[in-house]
């Protein structure tokens, strides 16, 4: 059970309080999804539950929490994890151990179980998390959904009656999400009480006893009717001329696997085109063809007018941004950042233009890394943007940002696309890919379905 | 050069036998000098190397080594080798031969030189091959346990086991970087394109590390991470170890004593 009477939290040298009079009940077995936008208190919310707040974040607390009857700030790290376990977003962080089966005995070994009994729930988490032939695997070999099913499987054996999620999914793909909500229902079963902060939780609704919206710290209660769905404006440019043509095209990194199988397809000049499917389906793949980074080894392919290009070639025409924004952020301020793709191919770089079109004009002498997680996107967009290409190719660039962030990142995408470039996009996320005119799903290596909207 | 997955006799010995045999190992390679005993000592690393059947690449990358250090180390040495009685077999320049000649004291390729060189080599191919072997034969982490084991502290040894599991995650976060250099156009092409990818490398690289490594300490936060821990992996020491250790004990006592009169 947990229960939180009029808490407030400040963090140090902040005016206003990130967390402000929140009172709370959930009880035990209860499934509660906390939704907010960015910087609304979600994870502070978190962090107050678990005892990451005091024992790691120093700041200042009004009112209480109390967690099956104990005080987190009175109790130790070590004793709070008896209860309480949190899984976070990013699950390459979160393992510690090089063989998935020592990893899940990690947090047992710190609780300083004796050996049987580590070994004893080790095994058992390792077959309800459906981890056992696995047991043996190297960590860094497993894909993104089975790394966070093994940190919940390392969390779950410490024996928590209380497990907080804070954004699991974001990084997953549509098949990761099924098998967090499989395990979601499986803890819901075995009695124990859940906290889920998430940004993209439609698919988990069914499985929630309660939603809490938070929005600047404050509870904004019973808000339990859906927020409006992406509204997007879909382009009415008409097609004019073609921009990357693929014919029977294959590619495999090894000869005796094909990732890619026989793919035809056409995409004209100012499409915006949303490519869906699981990890493995053959998405970013297809897309590094897409952008001229791969060569396939079968295959016509043409991309502006141009058949089989050079990488070299196309730098100044393909614009392609990887998914993690951080990995492609270079400069020392947010505006040296804009100009640095331009003056590099010889092209005059509208520095500010750009920086209006992403909202980031106030921020343009700040060093790009001290943005928030969504401008930072932004930002690595406008960047390739600024390099004014025909096409510009964005591997899964929803992930991690908040509905506004989103908003804003569709409406750059569509007046983009509506000048007459070409957008291809990656995602895992229905609602990201119901906002493109176009909708190219991938199973296994081939096109399942193609299909535009009117 | 890297942990084999397999199942052989040294897979199956403590890790400490190892680290011990290691060490017995690099003291052989110090104190041997009769050129028959470390030959013997070189072979016998040889077949443990072989033993554990590594991928060609790995046996040619290591052929390829040893030939260049010992072709290096029998010249150099043939040519400066200082110790008396010494075997001229070719004079380069002769000590009365004008001023260089007087300066060097004459340059020569000396018997001796070369052989005291070959000796070397072995000395240094002993070494590679056996921290080869233990490397190939023994788990990373079951390495520092073992260390552990031995003495070093335990927190040390989860920094190091931490450290070696986030390498893949590194490398691979490198290549993308430089990969996003190269698409937004900078010239990564010779020594000076390499110096300005570089640069524009380990901001991004550290500032991300940085990130994760506190993602990384919240994470062993909320798993009650204090370094104190139960250990799961256990070290066992069977009668093949002390089988192993004694057996080896007694050649390296032998090798030592009885050197002299093999050579």
């Amino acid at each position: 059970m947990i229960d939180i009477d009029s808490f407030s939290f400040t963090y140090p040298g902040m005016d206003t309080p990130a967390l402000h009079d929140i009172s709370l009940r959930i009880e035990s077995g209860e499934a509660v999804l906390v939704r907010g936008a960015s910087g609304s208190g979600k994870s502070t919310f978190l962090y107050c539950l678990n005892g990451l707040i005091p024992h790691v974040f120093a700041g200042v607390s009004l009112g209480s929490v109390r967690l099956n009857g104990f005080a987190p700030p009175e109790v130790p790290l070590r004793e709070i994890a008896r209860t309480v376990g949190t899984v976070f977003q990013n699950p390459e962080s979160q393992i510690f151990m090089m063989r998935v089966e020592d990893d899940v005995a990690f947090g047992c070994e710190n609780l300083l179980l004796p050996r049987e009994e580590v070994i004893c729930r080790r095994d058992e988490a390792l077959r309800s998390m459906d981890l056992w032939d696995l047991r043996r695997r190297e960590t860094f070999k497993l894909s993104g959904g089975q790394k966070q099913r093994l940190a919940i499987s390392s969390v779950y054996a410490m024996g928590p009656q209380i497990f907080l999620f804070d954004e699991p999914t974001t990084d997953l793909d549509g098949k990761g999400r099924q098998e967090f909500t499989k395990i979601i229902r499986n803890l819901k079963d075995k009695g124990k009480t859940i906290v889920l902060v998430e940004h993209q939780y439609e698919d988990y609704l069914p499985l929630m006893d309660r939603i809490i919206t938070l929005e600047n710290g404050r509870i904004v209660n019973n808000s339990t009717a859906m927020s409006s769905p992406m509204t997007a404006k879909k382009t009415t440019a008409a097609p004019a001329g073609t921009a990357i043509s693929l014919k029977e095209i294959c590619f495999g990194y090894d000869r005796e696997k094909n990732i890619l199988d026989n793919i035809d397809v056409t995409i004209q000049r100012g499409e915006v085109v949303a490519l869906k499917g699981n990890n493995g389906s053959g998405k970013t793949t297809l897309l590094k063809i897409f952008g001229g980074l791969l060569r396939p080894f079968q295959g016509e392919i043409t991309i502006l007018g141009v058949p089989r290009p050079t990488l070299e070639s196309l730098v100044s025409h393909v614009g392609f941004l990887f998914q993690n924004p951080d990995e492609q952020l270079f400069a020392q301020t947010v505006a040296e950042e804009v100009a640095f793709g331009p003056s590099r191919i010889g092209k005059k770089a509208e520095v500010e233009r750009y920086l209006d079109i992403a909202g980031l004009k106030a921020h343009s002498r700040l060093h790009p890394q001290t943005l928030s997680r969504g401008q930072r996107q932004i930002l690595a967009v406008v960047s390739i943007m600024a390099m004014e290409p025909e096409i510009l190719i964005l591997d899964e660039p929803t992930t991690g940002l908040d509905r506004r962030s989103w908003h804003e990142l569709f409406s750059l995408l569509y007046d983009y696309a509506n000048g007459r470039g070409t957008v291809i996009f990656s995602t895992h996320n229905e609602h990201a890919a119901s906002a493109a005119g176009r909708r190219i799903t991938l199973d296994n290596g081939r096109i399942i379905s193609d299909e535009v909207s009117g | 050069m890297k942990y084999l997955d397999k199942e052989t006799f040294l897979h199956r010995l403590d890790p400490r036998s190892k680290i011990i045999l290691g060490f017995m190992g690099a003291i052989l390679i110090v104190v041997l000098r009769a050129p028959i005993a470390l030959s013997l000592l070189f072979l016998t690393v040889l077949a443990a190397f072989g033993y554990l059947r590594p991928a060609r690449r790995t046996v040619w990358t290591m052929i390829i080594l040893m030939a260049t250090a010992l072709c290096f180390t029998m010249i150099s040495q043939g040519f400066f080798y200082a110790l008396e009685p010494r075997t001229t077999i070719l004079t380069i320049l002769t000590p009365d031969s004008g001023m260089l000649g007087s300066i060097t004291g004459g340059i020569a390729l000396y018997q001796e030189g070369i052989i005291y060189g070959a000796l070397q080599s072995l000395r240094l191919f002993s070494a590679m091959l056996l921290s080869g072997v233990i490397v190939m034969s023994t788990y990373p982490s079951d390495l520092l346990l073992g260390m552990g084991g031995l003495g070093v502290p335990e927190r040390i040894g989860f920094v190091v086991t931490v450290s070696i599991r986030f390498l893949p995650t590194l490398m691979d976060e490198a290549g993308r970087i430089l990969l996003a250099q190269k698409l937004r156009g900078l010239d990564v092409k010779g020594v000076r394109g390499g110096f300005r990818a570089f640069r524009y490398l380990l901001p991004p690289l550290i500032i991300d590390s940085l990130r994760n490594a506190r993602r990384i300490a919240l994470a062993a936060e909320v798993r009650a991470f204090t370094g104190k821990r139960t250990k799961v992996r256990e070290l066992r020491f069977s009668l093949r170890d002390w089988a192993v250790l004694g057996f080896s004990a007694v050649g390296m006592i032998i090798l030592i004593l009885y050197q002299g009169g093999l050579s």
